[in-house]
């Protein structure tokens, strides 16, 4: 054996503890949602009344142990509760679900809070990537025998941020900047 | 005077009858401006003016009532025909019932379609209807058909102080108005002359 080969073999030996180390910070279950139980919202002020639309698809995954939270969703699953405004904000001038179908939240950092954490990290919507905080709370319960975990939590976003509302649309008087987004998830656990 | 005699209208039930007026001709014209602009930033402040005013119609018709009711209303000219009585009472029945009815439908048809009333950015009022757009569809015609309703009743209403006053020449007219005293009695001629 010569003495490359040795240096070669002793590589993967020096590697693996470092492979152990990142690992331990990374225990317990990963948390997956349960779709048909969890909802995703929005609410602007348009004219002084709070009008809310929902996001049908969006998948999500929790990992407390690797302080990782990930959510995407997609755009085109939006309801407004109307025909004529879901034409309006699914097209170029606000969410231009064509051009950009999905929006990605992926927590770069979480800070531990009383009941929860808030996670900060980049939202990439309508093509435009920011950085949040997102705080929520969570808790997990024994629902017949399974882990369940319940991750509820409302940010507000400024939709020109993101350029949702292009040309007149830009206007705040009558359609609010701030949009507030609500989460209620069901996350069941997995193994990892 | 602020209180109405049997002779003539007091000072605030004179500024409600003109106040509603002029926010009935403003109604008029954002209501049928919202209706004609294309989906845009202009459509949405131009009909929520129109349904802030509506409300502010709705509790103006509501104080109006009440202060009717407190009040004696004027009586109506004596050389008037029964049939005239009749159709004056009508007419004014008629107006207060869609100085109610109309910004209600609005109302409805707001809360039918969800998208919320606010008045004037200050108080977002409750839905009064859960979602439904056959409703809404139908709340539209009912709203349409009251205004045109409106604009016939008015019409006669105008014309019939139109005649009071020029024609008759009474004091119907000059009675809701601020300032000018009524013609004195001797002067009032009957409607055979």
């Amino acid at each position: 054996m010569t003495a490359s080969r040795l240096v070669r073999l002793m590589i993967p030996c020096l590697a693996l503890p470092g492979i152990a180390l990142a690992h331990a910070a990374a225990t317990g279950p990963v948390y997956t949602l349960i779709a048909a139980h969890s909802t995703l919202t929005y609410t602007f002020i348009q004219a002084g009344a709070a009008n809310q639309g929902r996001f049908k698809v969006f998948t999500a995954r929790f990992d407390p142990g690797a302080k990782m939270l990930t959510v995407v969703i997609d755009m085109r699953s939006f309801d407004s509760g109307d025909a004529q405004r879901n034409g309006l904000l699914g097209g170029r001038d606000f969410f231009d679900v064509a051009q950009f179908p999905q929006a990605r939240f992926t927590s770069t950092q979480l800070r531990r809070t009383v009941g929860g954490y808030v996670a900060t990290g980049a939202l990439r919507l309508r093509g435009v990537t920011r950085t949040i905080a997102v705080p929520f709370s969570w808790r997990v319960i024994d629902s017949g025998g399974r882990q369940v975990g319940l991750l509820d939590g409302t940010t507000v976003l400024k939709r020109l941020d993101f350029g949702v509302g292009q040309g007149q649309w830009r206007a705040t008087e009558w359609l609010g900047n701030a949009v507030t987004v609500r989460f209620a998830l069901r996350m069941t656990a997995a193994a990892r | 005077m602020l209180r109405n005699t049997r002779a003539r209208w007091g000072a605030l039930s004179q500024l409600f009858h003109w106040l509603i007026a002029a926010l009935i001709a403003v109604q008029v014209v954002l209501g049928l401006t919202g209706v004609a602009l294309p989906l845009g930033m202009a459509k949405l402040a131009t009909l929520a003016r129109h349904k802030s005013l509506g409300i502010t119609i709705l509790g103006l018709a509501l104080l109006r009532l009440g202060w009717r009711a407190v009040n004696p209303t004027p009586a109506l000219p004596g050389n008037l025909r029964p049939h005239e009585r009749r159709l004056a009472r009508l007419t004014h029945a008629v107006l207060y019932a869609l100085l109610i009815a109309l910004p209600l439908t609005g109302w409805m048809m707001s809360s039918a379609r969800g998208f919320p009333v606010s008045w004037f950015n200050l108080v977002q009022l409750p839905n009064l209807l859960s979602r439904s757009v056959p409703l809404y569809h139908t709340l539209v015609r009912v709203h349409v058909a009251l205004a045109i309703t409106l604009g016939a009743v008015l019409t006669l209403h105008i014309a019939a102080a139109i005649k009071h006053h020029f024609v008759l020449r009474d004091d119907i007219l000059r009675r809701m108005l601020p300032g000018a005293p009524p013609r004195p009695m001797g002067t009032l001629p009957s409607a055979k002359e």
